[in-house]
């Protein structure tokens, strides 16, 4: 118990300092672990919008925020015309960005990746999603060093990470066809049959990772699981949205490589010289209504 | 204590009412015709090695709860102890909640198989918990919870109801809908997932089950790739981890008793075998949210069909119909609470009025997801129970004029609503004598028909269905209960079974719709 303590008091004394220092060192992950899992199902103390229309990216992306934006000229285009006097006054737009995240990595982990991509595509909004608490917390810390430390080129702006279970509230945060890429790295590979509902890849989910998908884009995916990429695999393929990308095509896109050795769980597999086993799929265009 | 009618449908010139575990026909002058009893045997259940007649409190034990299939053996043990306390050894070995079970008098025993997630008794009361039916009222399509079967019934448009088939779901069917064709039942559950069934079933051959097997691997039309569905094909456990992917000691160690435990569960791939014809009827699943689903409606337009389904985390998706279910159109996003009840008027075909646990009512063109209007039902609730916080819609019925009758649980009135293609009003509040009300339908604009919990009130005078009807004279709205009620019980010990809920019991059964609400929300 003593021990346990010793560690939270260490784990706070550090936070604090970083709040203090701000920005100067990147954070050490030892004070940000948490349990590798957490249950989708379980209602977090979550914060997510009612929909994408209400979501405030500007504090995750504060230099891609409309200047001069007209003063609050439109709530009723974001809400309809909600035209009923006694209900509640529209809810106040939120700060709108120049342009939307297009890129995601869901179940950033510690961010290896995010901080990879974003200068790799310094005008793309890159976003990180994780369901745990202090890992967010460090992703967070992580990139407001990164970009105090690259202040002069810019980079890292386009970076962001944001709390959130994906598998609830994809659609919370993202428009129809707003992203165009992705990226499910090293998912949690939840051996046991029963908890197979709770795999981030399922064919009922892939449904909503069309739904925010743009035709055209793509999901990435690696694991180390050589079953778990199985399992993917056969679902996107079993998924009449998605089909998956040669291998020609898979091994030419430098993002590929990236997510090879840039995730924190692929580094893990590297040093272990386990297998990455890697697949892409492409969004087909909408159905045609038969 | 009588058991309130719990559930009202009109269908025709008939109107079934749903009574715990019966359904009862009434003429459009309500006057009882027949009633449809929950069967005390379940006939799909296999005739194992207990003999259960001495067990009529738990007549489908293992349907029930018909968790992993290598727990099956052990819960069929519990079952029979249940139902006789005498027998109070059994061969269960390794189990997480029975290690203290040898030696304890029956309640304990009762106890522990309740924790162990057994036999609930309260749970072993198959309340029906969804009634639909066709539009050309030929057909009622039920679903009962505890043991979530679906029920179709054959009506003969005179009120005579025949029992088709009984199919037994992977998980709880929370809200069933028909397609437009009236051939193929969808039902959402408790899982998040939406199954397609045909409404009538082909009797199980050899030949069917060989399609079941085959459309389980994924198919580019249908969704069955879901290891859960019952219909796969058992595959005998393999472990998925390999040397290469696992790293400490004690994981390979863990790795090492899996292959182990391999070999023993091939054995048991036969028992599973048995386990799997049991449930060897056609079900696709088309779509699924990673949520509880509350609702699902389908809806039309232009000779289309879409889905339309709510669940628990505040969404409404719109799939379309069952060929391209997996193409999600739109969402109508704006709850901030569960949705607890979607709700289509026939005259506006293209909106969809929505309710659940927010203090309005919302109305969405659901095609493209748009807001068309809220509407406050709080402050409306808050004049009949002045110390309301919050509601939670449990009923919309529409009529085909555009009037909606909303029932908020726990709330003594009914609250009716007019929608044009641009509003949505409240049009007037009928306070209901004694009780709750539990459903409501319309038997005409101006008549409807209430089914009451009267155990709510001091006074258990109160009639379970009464008629209200507008006097064109002085507008209100008259209240005269229903006579010539079927005696409870009707007949035979299955009858006065089904009244011995506890009071406590049947409000856990009947409000179900405050319990959507996340706890978070309290604090």
């Amino acid at each position: 118990m003593g021990v346990k303590k010793n560690k939270r008091q260490k784990r706070e004394e550090y936070r604090a300092s970083m709040r203090e220092e701000g920005v100067a060192t990147l954070p050490r992950k030892k004070f940000y672990r948490q349990r590798a899992h957490a249950n989708p199902f379980s209602d977090h103390q979550l914060v997510y919008p009612p929909c994408p229309e209400q979501m405030d990216w500007s504090t995750l992306y504060p230099d891609y925020v409309v200047q001069d934006d007209e003063p609050e000229a439109a709530p009723g285009a974001a809400e309809g015309e909600a035209n009923q006097e006694t209900t509640t006054p529209a809810p106040v737009r939120p700060k709108r960005l120049t342009q939307d995240v297009e890129v995601a990595d869901i179940g950033c982990g510690f961010g290896g990746l995010l901080v990879a991509l974003a200068p790799v595509m310094p005008e793309t909004l890159v976003l990180g999603l994780e369901i745990r608490v202090s890992v967010t917390q460090f992703v967070e810390d992580r990139i407001k060093v990164l970009r105090h430390q690259n202040k002069d080129t810019g980079l890292y702006r386009n970076a962001g990470v944001l709390r959130a279970n994906t598998m609830k509230f994809m659609p919370n945060f993202f428009k129809q066809g707003q992203l165009s890429k992705i990226f499910i790295c090293f998912p949690d590979p939840h051996f046991k049959a029963r908890k197979h509902k709770q795999r981030i890849v399922s064919t009922t989910l892939n449904s909503e990772y069309a739904y925010v998908l743009k035709p055209g884009g793509i999901v990435y995916t690696i694991t180390d699981v050589p079953d778990l990429h199985g399992w993917m695999v056969q679902h996107f393929e079993a998924h009449p949205m998605f089909e998956r990308v040669g291998e020609e095509e898979q091994e030419a896109d430098p993002l590929v490589e990236i997510m090879r050795t840039a995730t924190e769980e692929g580094k893990k597999v590297e040093r272990n010289k386990g297998q990455k086993h890697v697949a892409l799929f492409r969004r087909l265009p909408d159905p045609v209504l038969p | 204590m009588a058991l309130p009618y719990h559930m009202l449908k009109a269908c025709g010139g008939i109107v079934f009412a749903a009574q715990g575990t019966d359904i009862h026909s009434f003429s459009s002058d309500l006057k009882h015709i027949s009633t449809w009893k929950y069967p005390v045997k379940a006939v799909e259940e296999p005739s194992d090695a207990t003999p259960d007649v001495q067990a009529p409190p738990t007549p489908e034990g293992p349907p029930a709860k018909r968790r992993r299939t290598e727990n099956g053996a052990e819960e069929k043990a519990a079952d029979v102890e249940a139902a006789t306390p005498e027998a109070t050894t059994n061969g269960r070995g390794k189990g997480k909640g029975n290690n203290n079970n040898n030696n304890n008098n029956n309640n304990n025993n009762n106890n522990n198989n309740n924790k162990a997630g057994v036999i609930n008794i309260s749970n072993e009361k198959p309340f029906i918990n969804c009634l639909v039916a066709t539009t050309d009222g030929r057909h009622l399509v039920a679903a009962t919870g505890s043991d979530k079967t679906i029920w179709v019934l054959e009506h003969d448009g005179a009120g005579n109801l025949k029992q088709l088939s009984q199919r037994a779901m992977p998980k709880r069917p929370c809200s069933l809908t028909l397609t437009a064709t009236n051939t193929t039942i969808l039902s959402a559950d408790k899982f998040g997932d939406v199954y397609a069934l045909p409404l009538l079933i082909t009797p199980p051959s050899a030949e069917t089950n060989e399609d079941n097997s085959s459309a389980s691997t994924p198919t580019p039309v249908s969704l069955v790739s879901r290891s859960a569905t019952p219909a796969a094909p058992i595959v005998p456990f393999k472990p998925q981890a390999d040397p290469s992917t696992v790293h400490t000691k004690r994981n390979l160690k863990a790795l090492e008793n899996q292959k182990i435990s391999m070999e023993l569960s091939l054995k048991q791939a036969a028992a599973g075998q048995a386990n799997e014809g049991k449930s060897g009827f056609e079900h696709t699943l088309i779509l699924g949210h990673v949520s509880m689903l509350t609702a699902i409606t389908t809806v039309q337009q232009d000779g289309r069909e879409w889905i339309v389904t709510a669940d628990r985390d505040e969404h409404i998706r719109v799939s379309r119909g069952v060929p391209q279910a997996y193409f999600i159109e739109n969402f109508c996003l704006g709850h901030e609470d569960f949705v607890s009840r979607l709700c289509v008027v026939p005259e506006y075909p293209n909106l969809l009025l929505s309710g659940g646990g927010d203090d309005d009512l919302f109305l969405w063109k659901w095609k493209g997801g748009q807001l068309v209007a809220r509407a406050d039902l709080l402050s409306h609730v808050k004049k009949v129970v002045p110390e309301a916080e919050k509601l939670a819609v449990s009923r919309l019925v529409a009529f085909s004029s555009g009037v909606v009758a909303v029932v908020c649980e726990r709330v003594p009135a009914i609250f009716l609503y007019k929608l044009t293609e641009t509003t949505l009003t409240h049009v007037e509040t009928i306070p209901v004598g004694d009780g709750t009300p539990l459903d409501v339908e319309f038997l005409s604009e101006s008549k409807l028909l209430v089914g009451i919990d009267n155990n709510t009130t001091t006074s258990n005078t109160a009639a379970p269905l009464i008629v209200l009807e507008k006097e064109v004279s002085s507008s209100t709205w008259k209240q005269t209960p229903v006579q010539g009620l079927p005696a409870t019980p009707p007949s035979g010990d299955d009858g006065e079974e089904a009244t011995k809920v506890s009071p406590e019991e049947l409000q856990k059964l009947l409000y179900t719709t405050e319990s959507l609400r996340k706890l978070s929300d309290f604090d």
